[in-house]
């Protein structure tokens, strides 16, 4: 109970006197809610259609979806809250189980589990119209469970990770894996609605039917067996769901201990490398000036910070993949290609956030708002830009029209300084500090959904940035081929200049309260 | 430096209460207070890191918030508790830093070799900064600061956390420094060091200043602890509370 009045605790502190972080509180609320409506209305529909084969199909699917969603979207997306670090409790003299019951509460007393609740009560209504109030009482029964497993294996997951990769070198490694591991998924999950969309009732109906055997399916199957005159089988799930409960927890309590000791630094050893300070740090290709040393710099970070990494790495999975499949499974490639160039912008969105209180150097030399923002700019466009052409190649070269991959190239770049025209001044005004923890997965601490919002906000203002573009391929029809390079390279071009222009004026006038945005507390 | 009325609040707690300061130029400036003063905070204000929320700081004759160019390049930093770029090498770090000041590349690579020379970092030592030791942490920051030549060195505690052997090497470089003309003003609690080495102290608690002048001035026949903490207001001794211990 204590940890759970901490927990509210610190929420309700890191509201207080802010008010865009109230409103990103609030946005972040919304969507909780839409998804807990949205959840429950979806699981309620079998019930509502009297259908008892959709139920056996959607609900099991549907809930080892979310217990999936639990495992991975806090390791890629949001980071596990960190307000209740383990390692802050390593002093105190409280037993280890008294720890992980405490932190389990405390973590389901959050908008996620509570979204994540009210939207597999939708399985409870459709069991309770389909199988009466027995089959009900099993499912609330199983939904309770299934939230208790969803909060513990986010929690076990990241605990273990966290340890595992205590050394640096290490953890830079496994974040890179794990990017590459994320960023896959998504293309795997289209693969598998494509192939569900081919495949017939009874064959989803089957995989249904071992996925509600399994940990992931089973506390959401247990109204279902009643309806089907299995009540057998319930305990048998029972004991199931209550013995991975209790491996998660063990494990968890296992890893625990090892996080709460908290970083131990190994020295690695040093190489010795030749040349001057100023060539090693400045690319051969950039002049030895500031402009060069920024840059130099940045492209360093790219590669070097792991945050930074990983989402160079999910952006490049996702921009080759999302395409090709589009472009396989026969729709225009076009419009998404104006999204993935977006995206490409989108990395830049907190980029201040990234270095955190290591800006005060910029600072204090006083680099004027305009170097900052192209050098920073110039040193992602040299991961960024062999990408993108990368990205029209394959998409032409897989559409089997090679003529057409200059005109997507176009249609790439174009996007692109859209979006930095969007993501350059949100940069600037709505950078965040990330947290300065040895956590690898560690994004936010706390309300991290409504963080991400922004960046989503950016990207939905990118591609309606680019609305004329996509009139201008349609007006246009073949001369486009020719012509939509140029066009689409000025369109960027000039957007970028507009954008950056303002984020410089904003950045020049505001450089000490950038500072104390990204700054961690 | 001179600082007029400088005001910083967060939320309700006011950190810095309308402070003056002078440094005057060759000094050796020494600024006391307990945690939580407003130490970092003033220096911050100083430096332009923070913006004020009334007052003005002037750095040799330029407003720092009016006039920043000017001001920010006679000035060396070394902030407290701020993150350096600390994925790059130290020597990067160094050549990064030059350069951002607009130095001649030549230059930099002379100046930075001495400096990891003589602070003892290896030239050729490929480890990047977030692997350094506390110590070796600040002896990098240090040489971040001192590498274009400021005239004035704003450092915020650059003795915590440092060996004996690192800081008597930081205190050499510091008086050779103010030897050849230059100013220096520093945050610190550790007594010791400042009566070794300051001209000037002044000595602040809640965000004020409540005294200032010259070593000696502040510390008469006493010890300069004992000024301290009788200007401060703390407690030094026990009554019969802890009889338990």
């Amino acid at each position: 109970m204590t940890f759970v009045r901490l927990k509210l605790r610190l929420i309700a502190n890191g509201l207080r006197g802010q008010a865009w972080r109230v409103v990103l509180f609030v946005i972040g609320l919304l969507f909780g809610v839409g998804f807990a409506v949205a959840g429950y209305a979806v699981f309620a529909v079998p019930g509502l259609l009297g259908d008892v084969r959709v139920a056996g199909a959607l609900i099991p699917l549907g809930g080892a979806a979310i217990v999936l969603g639990w495992l991975f979207l806090p390791l890629v997306f949001f980071g596990v809250d960190e307000s209740l670090d383990p390692a802050r409790f390593a002093l105190l003299p409280l037993r280890r189980g008294t720890l992980i019951l405490g932190m389990l509460a405390a973590s389901l007393a959050g908008v996620p589990a509570i979204a994540t609740l009210i939207a597999t009560l939708g399985t409870v209504d459709a069991t309770a119209r389909l199988g009466g109030p027995l089959a009900a009482a099993a499912q609330l029964l199983g939904v309770v469970l299934g939230l208790l497993v969803c909060a513990a294996v986010s929690r076990a997951v990241t605990s273990a990770f966290a340890t595992a990769l205590r050394s640096r070198r290490a953890r830079d490694l496994a974040t890179i894996l794990l990017a590459v591991v994320a960023a896959l998924l998504g293309p795997i999950q289209l693969l598998a609605l494509a192939g569900a969309q081919r495949a017939d009732w009874d064959r989803v109906a089957d995989v249904a039917a071992v996925v509600s055997w399994t940990p992931l399916g089973a506390p959401y199957a247990m109204g279902l067996d009643v309806i089907a005159g299995r009540a057998w089988a319930v305990p048998i799930k029972l004991a199931t769901v209550m013995a991975t409960l209790a491996a998660l927890l063990w494990w968890w309590s296992a890893t625990l201990e090892r996080a709460m000791l908290g970083a131990a630094t190994a020295a690695r050893p040093s190489a010795i490398r030749r040349g001057t300070p100023v060539a090693q740090l400045v690319l051969p290709f950039l002049p030895r000036n500031r402009f060069g040393a920024l840059v130099s710099r940045e492209a360093r970070y790219w590669w070097r910070e792991t945050r930074r990494r990983a989402s160079l790495i999910t952006f490049s999975v996702v921009g080759i993949f999302l395409p090709v499949m589009m472009a396989v499974t026969g729709g225009g490639a076009g419009p998404l290609l104006l999204f993935v160039g977006a995206l490409a912008a989108v990395g830049l969105s907190n980029q201040f956030g990234y270095e955190g209180s290591a800006y005060a150097a910029n600072v204090v030399a006083g680099v004027p708002g305009r170097s900052e923002l192209h050098a920073r700019v110039a040193g992602y466009a040299l991961y960024v830009t062999p990408l993108l052409i990368a990205i029209a190649v394959v998409v032409g070269a897989v559409t089997g029209r090679p003529g057409v991959i200059p005109s997507l190239l176009g249609v790439l770049v174009a996007a692109f300084g859209t979006g930095l025209a969007a993501v350059l001044p949100i940069s600037v005004r709505g950078a965040y500090a990330l947290p300065d923890t040895t956590n690898p997965f560690a994004l936010s601490s706390g309300g991290g959904l409504a963080k991400g919002l922004m960046s989503f906000g950016a990207l939905l203002a990118a591609v309606v940035g680019t609305i004329p573009i996509q009139v201008a391929g349609h007006l246009l029809g073949p001369a486009w081929l020719w012509a939509g390079f140029p066009i689409g390279v000025a369109y960027g071009a000039a957007a970028f200049v507009l954008g950056s222009r303002l984020a410089a004026n904003w950045l020049d006038r505001r450089m000490p309260e950038l500072l104390a945005a990204v700054t961690p507390r | 430096m001179s600082l007029r009325g400088l005001v910083k609040r967060f939320d309700t707690t006011v950190a810095v209460a309308s402070l003056d300061l002078d440094v005057p130029a060759g000094s050796f400036y020494g600024l006391l207070g307990p945690n939580g003063a407003g130490k970092t905070t003033t220096l911050s204000m100083a430096v332009g890191l923070l913006r004020p929320d009334a007052g003005q700081a002037r750095v040799l004759g330029y407003d720092v918030w009016a006039d920043p160019a000017r001001a920010k390049r006679l000035l060396g930093v070394l902030p407290d508790g701020v993150r350096m770029f600390d994925r790059l090498s130290g020597a990067e770090l160094l050549a990064y830093h030059g350069l951002l000041r607009g130095m001649d590349p030549v230059t930099v690579d002379q100046r930075s070799g001495e400096l990891l020379d003589v602070l003892e970092l290896g030239t050729g030592n490929r480890t990047l900064v977030v692997d350094y030791s506390a110590g070796m942490k600040k002896k990098i920051g240090l040489a971040c600061a001192l590498l274009h030549a400021p005239r004035l060195l704003v450092l915020d505690e650059p003795f915590e956390a440092v060996d004996p052997v690192s800081a008597a090497l930081i205190r050499d470089i510091l008086q050779r420094y103010v030897a050849g003309g230059g100013t220096v003003v520093f945050s610190s609690h550790v007594m010791a060091v400042v009566e070794r080495l300051c001209t000037h102290v002044a000595i602040m608690a809640e965000g004020v200043i409540r005294l200032r002048g010259t070593l000696g001035s502040v510390r008469g026949k006493r010890s300069l602890e004992d000024v301290f903490v009788q200007v401060v207001g703390g407690r030094i001794a026990t009554g019969s509370e802890l009889a338990w211990l």
